[in-house]
This record gives structure tokens, sequence and C-alpha cells, in this order.
């Protein structure tokens, strides 16, 4: 429990972290030396500082999005077994509660702003509410095949205890595919390259960026926070899936590589590839629930 | 006084009262108050009757015969309890709302009259679920629809409203027809009348009987593809009628599908089956249509489509756990059904009731003409909002507990053959689209409504609904809270029903430990909203301590440079719906009238585009006009001349007369 607990605030703490390795590797792969590692951190003490500007369109919804948006990344991470230690909380059902909560996260990131009258959060906000639901279709899908091989119900029991699920085992192929499907999933969910572009700041290409222009300060920080916990909960499910079986020691420094492996991918897709057209993202998605069915199919004719 | 007896006589206040109170009509104010206090009243001890039953274990009856021809018979059990439960708390809430929402004083009389057929409509629909044979179900079916339908025609100077009554007839009077049909011919096989025993029927006619009865009930539920009629009625019924009708009418259809069911009690899968993959089409399709609305009232009435749709997945996930031998999946699966019965009514209820308020505050209920409405009519977009996050099944609010005990059933199915198994994977996957698509269609509900700028005039002099249309709406509000987060409460008797279908149908008892399993869950569920808010006000506490001395202003919003912002410049509520309904184009066309500007001085430009409902369209060009050309050919029969229908009556009698002698 200890151990679990102190790997969950290191991950919790690194997540800023993680995130520039993604800035990192595109400077790197474009011959810049880029922003330092530390960059988010900076980002975030200087966002603290601040105060706020509030549109006189906006009412209270604009202000508690970014509360409910970090609450719903925080309670994520404290239901997720990191590295396959034993997750913090933990209830059969809880992986249901968890997606219903990011929906909950979604609703108010979408009416928020929708509360600033703007015609780009309103685009930005269209484009969130539509990709979403096709991610949601790939995720239930991801949970229906876990039950199938483990017959539970909780992120803790996919990942810990004798039946967990692994790449490693016999049906591991067919996860190979899961494990794809997910990484979509985390490249349209969090919002990068080709599904949308952080780095395009003032363009009507874009979905999150665009959704949180009016936010600043403190309210700022919590959402750019809870946008790499968020990523990191997405990191971390692919991260076990690809985890073999190891004792407590090596494990938590192989999930560190795992993960930033997975962040170094995500830098360097975003770098060798231009964002989709909007017509091909949910295709782009779609091929996720495909190749999710088809895992699923697979696994019953096992 | 025992319980049935309790019911009847808060049946009998409940439409009593109000029609006493039309003799009134001279003085409407104190006519009005009368006629909602007895709705009250009845409700209030219809509730009282409710929380008996339901900690009743056997089933009350009482019969009244006349004649020994016309024998009525009532009776009570859990079932029956949760749906008068969902009834009585609705129809109280929806007297209240209108006690101030219909108050022209020119229309006192009329006004009146609708007040006594909405407590008809409440007595109805509680004999509808207590009924215990065919004779008086079909009576207070009939008295209920005939009843609504009046209802809906309170505006009748309005063409539309008259028309979508007349469409309304047709369905419910046809979906009668067929549940005629059915009891006809389970009467004919049992000789019985009786709505409990199961008689010996051979499998195939149960299922031919279930499905013709399937027809009728599922036009009054509205399951697509038999909904055309929802759309039309609801947006042109009073809000607080559409609230009892949205709300709770429709749900009648289900419980007559579920009391169908225990009547005959098939083994076959194919209802269930069938039942599960109507439910994941009503529910998808609904929600789509429901996004391309223009009107808050007709989003919502499809809306309720997709809502039915949710009930009808849970209720076939826990049809296809009964036959395959699996008594949780079946108890789980009809637990979130019920449960969705009763959130949806609460919910759907509110925002209708919100939607009211909009229009008496408005004068509207365009959305593309509204926007903004948050800052002059804070508890009626507080209420929307709260019945929006509610709608899409999101925790810490009601309608996650029904969804969550609907994805326990699915997650029940691993023991199935494969081909229930898929199907079972389907019906959760398309919870899960449902859910995202609700997201999408919501917060354009609340977003383009509520919030941003308002968009015209009648938006921006928009005010607050009067008193006791608040009063109805906090305190359905109120339920959405607390049925999210203390469900152990409310899930009781959801779960004492589905426990007793369940033992009904098996003739086994479930053991006390599965029902301390599923319990469970709804603690699981409490204690997930509990954490969130209590996650959600530690971190609004950090947010308030880090605000803490900060410069905080107040500007226009930041239009990338552009500083000449008028409201026009919004999204608006149909290129927010656009991408999503191009995804779903095969089944739902948008249709489109346009006028380009021409010449050098153009004059008048217009553009015009709505989104098609399949269903109607189909059912208007296939089914609706070949009849009514066949029909034409036909028209020389009808002279309109009394003396000639005279002579048809006189020559049908002669001619059956003949046919029977001859039948000989």
């Amino acid at each position: 429990m200890l151990t679990s607990l102190f790997i969950c605030l290191l991950a919790v703490a690194l997540a800023p972290l993680f995130s520039a390795v993604i800035t990192k590797t595109k400077a790197f792969l474009v011959g810049k030396q880029g922003p330092p590692l530390l960059i988010n951190y900076y980002t975030l003490a200087k966002l603290l500082k601040k105060g706020s500007v509030y549109s006189e369109s906006t009412t209270f919804v604009f202000q508690t999005m970014p509360v409910i948006s970090l609450a719903v990344s925080a309670i994520a991470i404290l239901f997720l077994p990191i590295a396959r230690m034993p997750a913090l909380l933990s209830f059969s059902g809880d992986v249901i509660l968890v997606l219903y909560l990011f929906g909950i996260a979604r609703f108010f990131l979408i009416i928020a702003a929708l509360d600033t009258a703007s015609p780009f959060e309103g685009m930005g906000a269209a484009r969130e509410a539509y990709f979403s639901f096709l991610c949601e279709a790939t995720l239930f899908t991801v949970l229906m095949l876990f039950y199938k091989l483990n017959g539970t119900l909780s992120l803790n029991d996919y990942f810990t205890g004798p039946n967990a699920i692994s790449i490693w085992r016999p049906e591991g192929a067919i996860l190979l595919l899961i494990a794809i499907a997910l990484f979509v999933v985390l490249l349209a969910e969090n919002s990068r390259v080709p599904v949308d572009d952080p780095a395009t700041h003032l363009e009507l290409t874009m979905i999150h960026e665009v959704m949180i222009l009016d936010h600043s300060g403190p309210d700022l920080a919590f959402i750019e926070m809870s946008a790499w916990l968020k990523l990191l909960f997405y990191a971390t499910l692919i991260a076990d899936l690809l985890l073999p079986e190891l004792s407590t020691i090596t494990a938590v420094p192989a999930f560190f590589a795992v993960i930033t492996a997975i962040y170094l991918t995500i830098g360097i897709i975003e770098s060798i590839t231009a964002r989709f057209r909007m017509r091909l993202v949910p295709k782009f998605i779609l091929t996720s629930f495909a190749l999710a069915f088809f895992a699923v199919i697979l696994v019953l004719e096992m | 006084m025992n319980t049935i007896q309790t019911l009847l006589l808060a049946v009998f206040v409940l439409s009593s009262i109000p029609i006493a109170s039309i003799a009134l009509y001279s003085q409407p104010q104190i006519a009005k108050k009368l006629g909602t206090i007895g709705i009250l009243l009845g409700c209030l001890m219809g509730l009282w009757s409710v929380w008996q039953g339901i900690n009743e274990t056997g089933i009350q009856s009482l019969t009244y015969s006349w004649q020994h021809i016309l024998i009525l018979s009532v009776s009570m059990d859990n079932l029956s309890a949760f749906f008068l439960l969902t009834i009585f708390l609705i129809t109280g809430a929806a007297a209240v709302y209108g006690f101030h929402y219909l108050n022209e004083r020119e229309k006192g009389l009329r006004t009146l009259i609708n007040q006594a057929l909405l407590g008809i409509l409440a007595s109805a629909m509680a004999l509808v679920v207590v009924a215990h044979d065919m004779v008086t179900f079909l009576l207070a079916w009939e008295l209920m629809s005939i009843s609504s339908c009046f209802l809906v025609v309170y505006d009748y100077e309005q063409k539309a409203t008259r028309h979508a009554a007349y469409i309304y007839f047709i369905f419910t009077q046809a979906g009668a027809l067929f549940i005629f049909a059915a009891f006809g011919w389970l009467h004919g096989l049992t000789g019985s009348f009786s709505l409990s025993a199961s008689a010996p029927v051979p499998e195939s006619t149960k299922l031919l009987i279930f499905f013709l009865a399937f027809a009728g009930l599922a036009s009054k539920a509205g399951i697509f593809p038999l909904h055309i009629w929802l759309p039309h009625a609801h947006p042109a019924a009073p809000s607080h009628v559409s609230a009892i009708m949205s709300g709770v009418m429709i749900k009648m259809g289900i419980y007559g599908i579920l009391r169908l069911y225990l009547t005959i009690a098939p083994d076959s899968l194919a209802i269930g089956r069938t039942v599960l993959i109507l439910g994941m089409v009503s529910g998808i399709l609904g929600v789509v249509y429901a996004m391309g609305q223009n009107n808050i009232k007709r989003l919502l009435a499809y809306s309720s489509i997709e809502n039915i749709g949710i009930i009808l997945i849970g209720i076939g996930i826990g049809m296809i756990g009964m036959s395959s031998g699996n008594p949780i999946m079946a108890v789980c699966g009809f637990t979130g059904g019920l449960m969705h019965v009763l959130n949806h009514a609460i919910f759907k209820s509110l925002l209708f009731m919100a939607a009211g308020s909009v229009a008496h505050g408005t004068g509207t209920l365009a959305i593309e003409r509204l926007g903004g409405l948050m800052k002059q009519m804070r508890i009626t977009g507080l209420a929307s909002l709260i019945g929006a996050v509610a709608i899409c099944g999101l925790p810490p609010l009601n309608g996650f507990v029904s969804e969550f005990f609907i994805y326990n059933a699915a997650f029940q199915s691993r023991q199935l053959s494969n081909m229930d198994f898929l199907l079972t994977v389907l019906g959760a996957i398309s919870l899960a689209v449902i859910g995202g698509l609700a997201v999408a269609c919501f917060t354009k509900a609340t977003g383009i409504v509520f919030l941003g700028e308002p968009r015209t005039s009648e938006a921006r002099h928009a005010h607050e609904a009067p008193l006791s249309m608040r009063y109805a709406m906090q305190f359905l509000a109120t339920m959405c809270i607390a049925i999210g987060i203390l469900p152990t409460v409310f899930a009781k008797p959801a779960l004492k029903s589905a426990i007793s279908m369940v033992t009904t149908m098996t003739h086994q008892p479930t053991t006390l430990l599965q029902t301390q399993a599923i319990m469970d869950l709804t603690t699981r569920i409490s204690w997930g909203s509990v954490l969130f808010l209590l996650v959600c006000a530690a971190l609004w506490w950090l947010r308030v301590i880090l605000y803490r001395h900060k410069p905080l202003s107040r500007t226009c919003t930041w239009g990338c440079g552009y500083t000449k912002a008028s409201p026009r410049i919004q999204y608006t509520g149909s290129s927010f719906a656009a991408s999503v309904l191009e995804f779903f184009r095969p089944f739902a066309p948008i249709h489109e009238e346009c006028q380009e500007p021409v010449g050098v001085f153009p004059t008048k430009a217009r553009y015009h585009s709505s989104i098609l409902d399949i269903a109607e369209t189909l059912a208007v060009q296939r089914i609706a006009m070949p009849v009514v050309r066949a029909m034409r050919s036909l028209r020389w029969i009808q002279h309109g001349s009394l003396q000639i229908y005279i002579s048809y009556i006189v020559l049908a009698i002669a001619a059956l007369l003949v046919v029977t002698w001859l039948w000989r």
C-alpha cells in the first residue's frame, strides 16, 4: 500500500515532466534545442502566481470547469494500478465510474467553452463532442474484452493478481491489437497529432487548446495539470498492458522506461505526421474500434 | 385500511376533486387552487399506499363484479408499486408546476378542464399498473390514451397542435387494437382474463402473442420505428403535460411489456434478443435525431425515445439472462431498466419543465433564438443543467445509477453463448455510444440555450419563472441529486420488483447472498459520488486559497484580436450538431430548402434545413400515401347523407345474418 502511494505520488509529480518529453522530442527531431525539460513546472508556477481575467459573457460554469476537470483526472489516477502495483482505491465496476467521470469532465469542458460566446471555442466544443463518442465505443469494447479474459470489472484486477492481463500471456498477440487501439484513443482523447495539434494556438484547426482560450491564471494551471494527468492515465494503461511480470524493484524503473518510450513515440509521431483533415479523424478513431472489436471476436474463437 | 383500498381512495381523490372543482369555474383561481390541492392530496395518499405496498411481501387484490358480466379486479405487487411511485411523484410535481404555468385569465375554464384531465390521466395510469385482468387493463388503458389526447389539444387554436393530437390519436388507437388482438387470442387459448396465471400455451404461440401485443405497447412507449407520434405530441402539449406524458405515460408501454412477459413467461431467447436490438436502435437513433432538433421540446421528445432505448437495453439483457439461466444478470438488467424508468421520469420532467419556463420567460422554444439565459433565469438554468448532467448518465447524479446497473448486467455475460455474448457486448457498447452522443446533445441544449450571449431580444429580456414552477423544478432537481448520492434507498424498490419478477419466472427464491451482492453495487455508486464531490470540494477550497489577493478583472471574451464581436458570431446549435449528423447521414438525412440571393441587388434569400426522421418519411411514403391513394377509389361510398348511412347499417346487419345462417 505504501509503495503504491509512493509510486502514485511520484507519477503525479512526474506527469508534467513526461509531457515535456514530447516537446523535447519534437524540438530534437527538427534540429532545435527546445525548451528545458522542466518547462511545464515553470509554466505551472507562473500560472499559479497570476490572477485571472474573466469574460463578461461567462457564468459560474466557466469557473467550475477547471475544478471538475482536475478532480476527475486525480480520481482516475487513484484507481489506476501504476506499474502493476495495487491501486490505491478499487472496487468492482470502478472502471465504469472512471470512464463516466471523464464524461462529466468533458461535459463541463464543452459547456464552459460555449459559455464564453466565442465562435472559436464553440467550434472546438463541437469537435470534442463529436470525436469523444467514437472513443467511448473503443474503450467499452476493450473493457468487454478484458472482462472476457479476466472475469473482473476493475482496473486494479485487470493488471494485478494471478489473472492479470498482459501481452506476455498466451493470448498476447490479440492484446497487441488492443494496445494499438488504446494508443489511438490516447492520441484522440488527449488531443495529440494526428487528431489535434496542441502547437497551433490561433487557428481554426484545433480542439482542446481552443476550448481553453479564455482561461487564465490558476484556472488554466488546473486545466493543464488535469490534461497531463489524463495523458498519464492512458499511457499507464498501455504501459501496464506491455509490462511483463516483474518484482517491485524492477517493475518501477521498467514502468517509467515504458512510459518514456510511449511519450517518445507520441513526440515522434507528432514530428513526422501532419494533422489529419477533420473528415479523416472519425475514420482514424473508428480504426481503433475495428481493431478492438476484431480482438473480441478472436478471443471468442479461442 | 389495507394498501389497495388506500390506493383506490387516492385514485378517487386524484380524479374527483379536480373534476368537482370545474363547478367553481366562475372563480377560476380558487377552483384551480382546489384542484391542485386535490391532485397533490391524491398523490400523497398514493405515495403512502406505495410505501405500504413496497414493504409488504404478498400480493393484495380486490375484485368488483357487476351482474357477473363485468368483473374488474385490481392487485398490487412490487412491480405495480414501483410504477405507482413514478406516477404519483411526477404527477404531484407537474400539478404544482401547472398551477402558475397555465395562468391565462381568459382561459379559466379551459385550464380547469385541463387540470381535471390531468387528474384523470394520473388515475388511469395508476389503474393500468394495478389492473389484474385484461378487461380492467384495457379500460384503464383507453381512458389513459383518450385523456392524454385531450390534454395535448390544450392550444387547439393552433393547427400544428390539432395535427399532433390527430397523429397521436391514430397511433394510440391502432396500438390498442394490437393489444386487444393479443389479449383476445390469449383469452381464446386459456379461457381466462387473468393477467397473472400462466396457463399452458404452446411456445411458438407465446412468441406470436407477445410480439403482437409488443407492437401496440411499443407504439405507446415510443420505440423506434413506432415513435412517430411522440415528437409531434410532446412539443404541442403544455409543458407539464409533456412532462407527465414523456416521463410517465410512455413508461406504461414498458410496464405492459414487462407484465405480459411475466404473464406468458416464454422460455425463448428470441424475445430478449429482439428487445435488446430494438433498444440499441431506439437509443442511438433517438439521440441522433434529438441532436438535430432546433426546438427544445422536440429535442426532449426524441431524447425520450433514446431513454426508452436504454430501458429496453436493460430489460433485454435481463430477459437474456432469464432465458439462459443467469439470475444475477436478469436481476441486474431488470433493476437497471426499472431504475431508469424512475430516473428518466424525474430528469425528463425536470427538463420539460425547464423548457416550459424558457417558453414562459422568453416566448420562444427555438434553440437558435436563445442564449445566455443563465443570467436572468438562474433557477431554471441550474435545474436544466442538473437535468442535463443526469440525463447523460453522468455521476454523481441519478442517471448514472441505472446505467451502472445495466453495465453490471452486461458484465455478467461471460458464460453465455458466443452469439448472446456478442449481443450483450454490442448492448454495452451502444450504451456507451448513447452516453457519448447524449453529452453532445445536452451540451447543445444547455450550452446554446443557457450559456453564452443572448442571440435575440427575446432572450435578452427573459424573466425567471414564477414561484410554483420554480418549486416543482427545485424538487425534481433535488431528487436527481438525492438518488445519485444515496441510490440504496431508491434502488431497493426496483431491486425488490426485479427479484420478485425473477422468482415468479424461475420459481426458485434468489438467495439472500445474491441480493446483497447487488445491493453492494449501490453502495459503491454512492461511495464514488461522495468521493467525487469531496475531491471537487477540496480543489474548490484550494482554488479559493490560490485566488486570495490576486487581481481579478472582467472584460469581453477574447476574440483572437477581433474586438467587435456580436452575439451573432456565436456557434449555433445547428453548426454544433452538424458534424455528428453528417456521420449518421444515412439514418438521418438532412432536408434543405435554399433560395440563393440572385442579381446585382439581391432582394430575398432564405435557407431552411431540418433533419428527416427516416421512420416517419418511410411510413408516410411507403405506407400512408399508398393506402390513401387506394382508398381514394372507394370515396364514392361516403355521401354525407344520413339515409344512405342508415341503409349501410341495415344492409351490413342483414349480410351478417345471412352469413351466420349460412355458416351453420
